[in-house]
């Protein structure tokens, strides 16, 4: 089994669809370049808006982080927005240890983050 | 390094003094690609020796921060051990790499940095970290208190 498995959708939500990247198992500098390599490709197809969902990622390192601060720039860059949506405990700390919650929005929820 | 300063080293150093060996008892774990096992080891033994949820998973992120950089900065393997006394647990990473910056992780990253967190968020989470680095490689020690200090009655 993969120590991180991500999926990707596209949501139709009200007026402005969203992409969707959802996080499972552990992000660390043994799979942070996989990680690059699906935000890269996601943020390269220009949405408004790209929400990450953290529900099921059980450990975040800083390799991992530095991959999401990264997406986070080069969406805005070109007008767009990420947000992070509802980490767990240990994802949550290594958010707000590196003040990183402060560059990028957390929700509670995906929804929320949709909303805005 | 800071209570291991000596006069041949009077500012904390990255070339310090080597670290007294372990304690009889300490558990060992080699590891070159899988830092979810060394994580996992942390949390266990964090936890069997009481350390509260909130500072067990603190412990297991310093130490998967610290082991990180075997693989980032090395092609060997690095060596994780772990023991406790009635005070303390211990977590120590050792690999053939070598920091040369006395003063890593001392100063906090900008929050868009994208490089350059890990021995800071290392030193924010610990107790205490002991760090030494010569020709036989670097070895950091990480340390938590298993109980709040007395306040004497």
């Amino acid at each position: 089994m993969d120590l991180l498995t991500t999926s990707v959708a596209t949501v139709e939500s009200g007026s402005e669809p969203y992409t969707l990247v959802e996080l499972v198992g552990e992000a660390d500098v043994t799979n942070s370049d996989a990680l690059r390599e699906v935000l890269d490709a996601e943020v390269a197809k220009q949405p408004r808006t790209l929400i990450i969902d953290l529900s099921g990622l059980r450990f975040m390192d800083s390799s991992a982080l530095h991959v999401i601060l990264r997406a986070n720039r080069a969406m805005d860059r070109q007008g767009g927005v990420v947000a992070l949506a509802s980490p767990r405990e240990p994802v949550a700390k290594m958010l707000r240890l590196t003040a990183a919650d402060q560059l990028v929005p957390v929700y509670q929820s995906v929804s929320e983050a949709s909303a805005g | 390094m800071v209570a291991r300063s000596s006069a041949h080293f009077p500012e904390p150093s990255s070339r310090g003094l080597p670290l007294p060996a372990p304690t009889n008892g300490a558990r060992y774990h080699t590891y070159r690609s899988d830092l979810s096992q060394v994580r996992a080891l942390v949390l266990q033994h964090a936890r069997e020796v009481g350390l509260p949820d909130g500072r067990a998973t603190d412990l297991m992120l310093a130490v998967s921060e610290v082991a990180a950089n075997t693989l980032r900065h090395t092609r060997s393997s690095g060596t994780l051990a772990i023991w406790h006394n009635a005070d303390e647990i211990v977590c120590e990473i050792h690999d053939e790499g070598v920091i040369t910056d006395p003063q890593v992780g001392r100063r906090k990253p900008a929050p868009d940095a994208t490089g350059g967190h890990g021995l800071w968020i290392v030193r924010q989470v610990c107790d205490l970290v002991e760090l030494n680095s010569d020709g036989n490689g670097t070895t950091v020690r990480m340390h938590m208190a298993l109980r709040p200090p007395r306040t004497g009655n």
